[in-house]
């Protein structure tokens, strides 16, 4: 839009007064090539290398209106004299894209979808992981967030769907620089070490491009198959002096959702008191049964009763008190949460010379006691010219992460939460519980076995596993490139870079002696490193009527890995030494290394006339050493195009419109190792090693293959671009992957890696932007995205109907990629239900005459993907006031909560309280009235009634009943929202301050709507899973609020 | 033009640095090897015998331990059961070590393992072993075509019958082709051909026995055979799986009871036992803290939780749950009782009530508390003193006591003899709410071996639930 407005910027011929000016960001750094254009006219220039301008206008009342790519556009009323502007950043579609291999191109010559996110939008509301940052930004883009418990947890994305039978995460490229997301964390079930992608300081992101299909697979070949995330992070500018930005802020996060609880029974199995003889007094007293870990025990009445703490040695040994409920105990558990995030950059620049130096520091204590997680990046971009023509640049980042206490999460022992949602007693009081140590130094927990043998049963106290049996882990990591480019002559450059991405992880367990579980320590290491050395040459003309843009390139990367693990096994041999050797029997150790190199030749090029028709092509060739020596080559091409019709036109409403399309294939190749026969290590018996046949059946005559991908939109823009909709259409078909397949184990084998399958994705995504309102004062601007996606198995192997590609949990639950339905498909176990043809029992639930369901295993019930995702981003300014608000949905798709089941199953939920259609408690006695009222068919079709004593409902008949505990999850989300002050230039005065702003923030305020209670579906599944099909043990979800403060020098 | 020559150069450069497809060893896995003693794989699969002998299942559905709190398991809430594991574990590499002391190539070499024949015996009767364990519980399995590879991934199933005949044949071959070097990695036999001679006779002799109903001549004449051959009839020779005082490798019930007391001895066995005085009663379980004494744990019942572990026993220490307590694979005590039976049918000469005495005096040494005058006074008592009339009931019954722990063999014979006379659990979970017969076909089968499941199915006679019944077991 800024070209096609340059064309008409002459100069004016009806002067009379001049207007000079500097137009600046917000950082205050000057913004050169920026538009400044009389309103209403063709007048207009644009600024200088220092950011000035100078216009002549006419007399009289005028409007100025200044524009620049990636900033909101502002009108100003022209007075005479100096009218300095500083702009906004803005999420606004920019016109220059950076695409693959960080080549910069016009967007419009662009023939697939490509939708960039500005730094500002990502670090609005200060969210420490770019991924979960993402969330509800780009259309086809769905993040899947770990709660905020998880101090420094795992998002996870997917883009269109499945891009493959696995799934899978989308590649992440920083500055040219393809880093590493992997996630060493527990999948389903441990502790969330976070994905290595948090890694990236969100201070120093200019701005996020994510390239989807056809787009990421061109140049990324198969490690693009599942999209590309491309991150520019922010460079230094010519500039006077040095600028100085300094960004604080503070949130406080606390503990927003949690399922709801019945606060009417207490602990125990029965209704009724448990009777113990005290054997000091040799008195009998009413107590609960401890050792249950459900809440099926007596009404809270306020009778007397001898709770657990009672029968520990020291001053209340002996109490009795009335049995009441504790509504808030499990709230009482969590803390404010506090985070300091603190960045400080410094840029500046010459003729020759540019830097960016960032420093930032995340200081973060958790909702969950005892955790705790800091974050140091130091970030350098910089960049010389040696001489005319040769450039020297250099782009570091290091990042150091060390935690304490991250959270367990999932169906997990130590993991508290799940204790209090799915196994406890509800009368319990907090604060007791927090007193986990006797006086001697043994613990003490609640959950003992009887009155008079104080050994915990099932769980110690919650406060135990946060303050005892906590991890520990750090993190080294660093990445970026050196370069060296040289222009040969005009138009054609050759650069020359060196790319590592390298890190180092360590993480220890710890089990404390003492409490419930064998004591151990467990310790991993992890090194990951990721060199490419890369060459391309780009060249850049204009013939005429024609432009070309072609680049050639080389590169080779090599991918080293390597991991020791190793934990102590039979206990330690001194209390709570952490330490290997303290193993008491020989230690689990194991050592893995892999290296896998890929050399790569690629080149393409794109052919433009009069910039409204732009045809290009690449084509790439790999070369993969993980492959069979003979089939280890494999070339690709893509084809795009794009047509700008609107150059064609000249109408007042239509101001901008393109078509696209595009058309790539990909080839695939597979990790290390997978092509010869090797033994496997087994636990030896003694001294007898032992060792046996791989359960997985390498494949030696692996090709690579070939898939395709197609896509095609349009770009439309109205009303002076105030109005703007990208619509894109794709479909992808994975074919032929590398996959493993299951095979029966009666081969011998387990799996099998082969050749095959079909998956097809398909979708529409449209973005949609509107500027409501524009004026010199005020402004507000709009972004909607939504994207619906539809993912199919066409073929897996030959006579394979289904592939089983996960399962966990009670029932059988899985999730599968059936031939011929949708990926991601759940079975487990569901209700029976009537068949007759139509009669009027039809799809009714069979039960037997207790009342009890017919089970129905392997039954289809669902799929996990979404039917539509999107956001709505609202950005709203009034002079200096800024209020910007970020909303994010999603439609169908769903879950399996366990957490849901068992806090049913123990009684603990409000479901297992209240009133029958009798009118009498559901806890009651179904002889005396009582009991759950279930209804349905019995076997022959005859409608029956029955009710069913509350606990046998709850903790047999719908226990492991998948069906009943899938939950839709589409959602409504309030998750961000900023109201900002920028303080006036003539305020700060001759503080040595170039602006100045201050903001209210705050993240995950508000779940709108959802349509299971208690949990919030943004946030199911932590941990490195990434099919993301349950929750077995949920983190409750966590709301920041706090004060964010950005002064620029 | 001398710039684009240049650079042309340079890519040319680049070319001949990248477009290269050789990568050297680079993809030689440095963490495996490619090259093993063949003992490794015999150590490897004989641990894999831990998970027949650690298992719980079957225990349960012949009601010698309950589950305490968490009943489903003693409730028949499970249908299908996994068997890929004992394919792609031990089976796999059993057959491994009879192609490798098969081959030319390779048979020389095996040779550091012991003698080609020797380690081919043993892999056959382990062979034997898991198939005979697996087939009693599902019944028609892939088998014949089973374990071949990429030669065969989808194999189909052979009835019950014909997988019985062979295994016989295995047996008898594994047997008479012993010679040579005896085998190393052996850790239950300790490379003992004569006693891995008289396990693979004893396996048959049980095989054959099982047959009784459905085959009696093929029965007889094998259990004949097999006992001619000489079988394991003492307590010290029986072949126990020896567990170490090593977390590595440790007693399975040891492991469980580390944090948790989920099983207890089942009131089923204890009400057996007690009113017997039996001798054994105080190894298997340990006393109720509240009583002193043993007291079983109701079987199957819904709210167990309702009774506090001080009122009832759990396995006992150390004889069931030491660290290092051995399990029995099989044991003279168990020969006793099939040859009791033997003699009752008038297949072998001897006396049913010698043989009968001799297992429970078998059992007790086993189990370290046999007293020549204890002895005595337990089977001078009414409900064990030998009586003809009822002498299968009585076998079966002490034969039941016998097989503590090995539950496995315990609910075949139950299928087969009716004995113990058993009560289902009160509140069954599966659909016809009786004991099981059998268990389900893994679903894996469904999805990815479908038209062999079919046929197997069709073999079977029933559909693929618990309740349908083995060919022997009619």
């Amino acid at each position: 839009m800024v070209f096609a407005m340059m064309l008409f910027v002459i100069g004016a011929t009806i002067a009379q007064r001049s207007v000079t000016g500097t137009v600046t960001g917000q950082d205050g750094e000057p913004l050169i090539g920026a538009s400044v254009l009389l309103k209403g006219t063709t007048v207009g220039t644009i600024t200088d290398f220092d950011g000035n301008y100078e216009l002549e206008v006419p007399e009289g009342p005028q409007t100025l209106v200044i524009s620049y790519t990636g900033f909101t556009t502002v009108e100003l009323e022209a007075s005479s004299g100096t009218l300095d502007v500083v702009l906004q950043e803005g999420v606004t579609l920019t016109e220059a894209v950076v695409t693959a291999l960080g080549i910069e191109r016009e967007k419009k010559s662009l023939g697939y979808a490509v939708q960039e996110v500005g730094g500002e939008a990502l670090t609005m509301v200060r969210d420490q992981n770019v991924v979960s940052s993402l969330t509800g930004k780009v259309a086809g883009v769905q993040v899947i967030s770990a709660s905020g418990a998880s101090i420094g947890g795992s998002a996870k994305i997917r883009i269109r769907g499945a891009n493959g039978l696995y799934g899978g995460e989308p590649l992440f490229v920083v500055d040219g620089t393809p880093i590493s997301n992997s996630n060493f964390s527990a999948g389903y079930r441990g502790v969330d070490y976070g994905n290595l992608a948090s890694d990236i300081n969100p201070d120093d992101i200019e701005n996020v491009s994510v390239l989807k299909g056809p787009a990421a697979t061109a140049i990324y070949g198969n490690r693009g198959a599942n999209g590309v995330i491309l991150i520019t992070t922010k460079k230094g500018g010519k500039r006077n002096g040095i600028g100085v930005t300094v960004n604080s802020s503070v949130t406080s996060e606390n503990v927003y959702i949690l399922p709801e609880y019945q606060n009417e029974y207490a602990g125990g199995y029965t209704q009724s008191y448990i009777s113990a003889v005290d054997p000091v007094d040799g008195k009998t007293y009413n107590v609960l049964n401890y050792a249950a870990d459900e809440s099926w025990g007596p009404r809270m009445d306020g009778s007397l009763y001898r709770p657990w703490w009672s029968w520990f040695a020291g001053d209340d040994y002996g109490k009795q008190i009335p049995l009441t409920s504790n509504p808030d105990n499990v709230r009482n558990f969590f803390e404010t949460g506090v985070t300091y995030n603190n960045s400080v950059s410094l840029s500046g620049g010459n003729e020759n010379t540019t830097f960016r130096l960032s420093f930032t520091n995340v200081t973060q204590t958790g909702v969950i006691p005892n955790s705790k997680l800091g974050r140091n990046n130091l970030s350098l971009n910089a960049s010389t010219k040696l001489t005319d023509k040769l450039t020297a640049s250099a782009n570091i980042n290091v990042a150091r992460t060390d935690a304490l206490g991250r959270p367990t999460f999932g169906y997990n022992g130590n993991n508290a939460v799940m204790s209090f949602n799915q196994w406890f007693q509800r009368q319990l009081d907090m604060d007791r519980l927090r007193d986990y140590k006797n006086p001697d130094g043994t613990f003490r927990s609640w959950n003992i076995r009887s009155a008079t043998n104080l050994r915990p049963l099932y769980w110690d106290s919650p406060f135990f596993s946060v303050y005892e049996n906590y991890p520990t882990d750090s993190r080294d990591r660093y990445y970026g490139n050196i370069s060296l480019s040289y222009e040969i002559v005009e138009g054609l450059t050759a650069a020359a870079f060196f790319r590592r991405d390298s890190y180092s992880q360590r993480i220890e367990t710890r089990t404390a002696t003492g409490g419930l579980d064998q004591d151990g320590y467990g310790e991993t290491v992890i090194n990951g490193v990721e060199d490419n050395y890369e060459f391309i040459a780009q060249y850049n003309k204009n013939f005429g009527d024609f432009t070309l843009d072609a680049n050639f390139g080389a590169n080779i990367r090599v991918n080293d890995y390597r991991s020791n693990s190793m934990s102590t096994v039979g206990g330690l041999n001194a209390p709570n030494l952490f330490n290997i050797k303290a193993s008491i029997d020989r230690p689990s150790v194991s050592s893995f290394m892999s290296e896998k190199v890929v050399r790569s030749l690629y080149g393409g090029a794109t052919l433009g006339y009069k910039s409204f028709a732009y045809l290009g092509f690449t084509v790439r060739n790999d070369w993969s050493s993980a492959l069979p020596i003979d089939n280890n080559s494999y070339l690709y091409p893509s084809v795009t195009g794009s047509f700008v019709f609107s150059e064609l036109m000249n109408s007042g409403v239509l101001s901008f419109g393109k078509l696209r399309a595009s058309f790539a294939q990909v080839g695939s190749d597979i990790g290390a190792y997978n092509t010869n026969f090797t033994y496997g290590a087994g636990t030896p018996f003694g001294n007898f090693p032992s060792f046996g046949l791989p359960n997985t059946l390498i494949n030696q005559d692996l090709k690579p293959a070939l898939s395709s991908s197609y896509e095609g939109g349009v770009e439309l823009k109205f009303f002076n671009n105030k109005i703007g909709i990208d619509f894109t259409a794709y479909r992808t078909d994975a074919v032929d992957q590398i996959i493993t397949i299951a095979v029966p184990g009666s081969s011998g084998f387990s799996s099998a890696i082969i050749n095959a399958g079909k998956i097809r994705s398909e979708g529409l995504e449209l973005a949609l932007t509107a500027t409501v309102v524009e004026t010199s004062d005020m402004s507000w601007d709009l972004t909607l995205n939504g994207a619906r996606n539809n993912s199919q198995v066409l073929e897996l192997a030959d006579g394979l109907t289904n592939q089983r590609l996960d399962s966990w949990g009670w029932g059988g639950l899985s999730i599968n990629a059936p031939v011929g339905g949708e990926w991601g498909t759940f079975r487990g176990r569901g209700f029976s239900t009537y068949e007759c043809n139509g009669c009027a029992q039809e799809g009714e639930k069979i039960i037997t005459e207790a009342g009890r369901y017919v089970w129905e295993n392997n039954k289809e019930l669902g799929g996990v993907l979404p039917d539509l995702t999107g956001g709505l981003r609202s950005m709203f300014s009034y002079k200096g006031l800024t209020l910007g608000a970020f909303l994010e949905f999603q439609v169908g798709g769903q879950f399996h909560s366990v957490t849901r089941m068992f806090n049913a199953y123990s009684g603990l939920g409000l479901e297992t309280v209240g009133t029958n259609d009798k009118g009498n408690p559901i806890r009651d006695e179904v002889a005396a009235g009582g009991g759950v009222k279930v209804e349905g068919v019995l076997a022959d079709g005859t409608p029956h009634t029955a009710y069913v004593d509350a606990q046998t409902y709850f903790s047999n008949n719908l226990f492991a009943l998948n069906e009943n505990w899938i939950y839709d999850a589409s959602y409504l989300k309030l998750r961000e929202l900023s109201l900002g002050y920028s303080i006036p230039k003539r305020v700060l005065g001759d503080l040595p301050i170039q602006n100045a702003s201050i903001s209210l923030i705050a993240r995950n305020l508000w779940l709108i709507h959802a349509n299971v209670d208690g949990i919030d579906p943004s946030e199911i599944s932590p941990g490195s899973n990434g099919y993301v099909f349950q929750e077995n043990g949920i983190l409750p979800g966590v709301r920041s609020i706090g004060l964010n403060l950005k002064v620029g020098f | 033009m001398k710039n684009i020559f240049k650079v042309g150069v340079l890519s040319v450069a680049m070319l001949s640095a990248v477009g290269c497809g050789d990568f050297g060893d680079i993809n030689i896995d440095p963490n495996n090897t490619t090259s093993v003693a063949p003992e490794t794989l015999l150590t490897s699969s004989l641990r894999s015998v831990a998970s027949v002998v650690g298992r719980t299942d079957e225990m349960f559905y012949t009601q010698m331990w309950s589950q305490t709190q968490y009943t489903d398991g003693s409730r028949y809430v499970t249908v299908n059961y996994d068997f890929n594991g004992w394919y792609t574990g031990p089976l796999a590499d059993l057959n491994h070590i009879i192609e490798i002391n098969s081959n030319e190539d390779t048979k020389a070499d095996a040779l550091v393992s012991g003698s080609n024949e020797n380690q081919i015996a043993v892999a056959k009767i382990m062979k034997a072993f898991f198939f005979h364990f697996m087939t009693d519980r599902w019944g028609p399995l892939p088998y014949s075509q089973a374990l071949q590879g990429r030669t065969n991934l989808k194999p189909s199933y052979d009835d019950q019958e014909t997988i019985y005949l062979d295994l016989i044949k295995e047996l008898k071959e594994a047997v008479a082709m012993m010679g040579g070097a005896s085998v190393k990695g052996d850790f239950i036999l300790g490379g003992n051909m004569a006693h891995w001679a008289k396990f693979a006779n004893s396996i048959r002799a049980t095989i054959a026995m099982r047959m009784s109903n459905v085959n009696p001549s093929l029965a007889q004449t094998e259990f004949v055979d097999a006992v001619g051959d000489g079988v394991i009839t003492t307590a010290d020779e029986n072949v126990m799986y020896p567990y170490q005082a090593d977390a590595n490798n440790q007693n399975p019930w040891f492991a469980a009871f580390i944090t948790r007391t989920d099983f207890a001895i089942s009131e089923t066995l204890v009400d057996y036992m007690k009113p017997l005085n039996d001798p054994r009663l105080n190894v298997y379980a340990d006393p109720a803290p509240l009583y002193g004494d043993v007291r079983g744990m109701p079987y199957g019942i819904e709210n167990a939780g309702d009774i506090p572990n001080d009122e009832i026993s759990f396995p006992g220490f150390p004889a069931v749950r030491g660290q290092d307590a051995p399990i029995a694979v099989f044991t003279g005590a168990q020969m006793h009782f099939l040859l009791a039976e033997a003699a009752l049918k008038g297949w072998v000469s001897g006396d049913a009530q010698a043989f009968y005495e001799g297992g429970i005096a078998e059992s007790m040494k086993q189990w370290g508390v046999y007293d020549d005058a204890a002895f005595a006074d337990f089977i001078a008592q009414d409900g064990v003193a030998w009586d003809a009339s009822k002498g299968m009931e009585l076998i079966g019954y002490q034969k039941w006591v016998a097989l503590y722990l090995q539950g496995a063999e315990s609910w075949a014979e139950w299928r087969r003899t009716g004995y113990p006379v058993l009560t289902p659990a009160p509140d069954p979970l599966n659909a016809d709410g009786q004991i099981p017969r059998r268990h389900g076909y893994p679903t894996s089968e469904r999805d990815i071996n479908s038209d062999n499941y079919a046929s197997a199915v069709q073999m079977l006679g029933g559909p693929d639930e618990l309740s349908t019944r083995l060919w022997w077991d009619n």
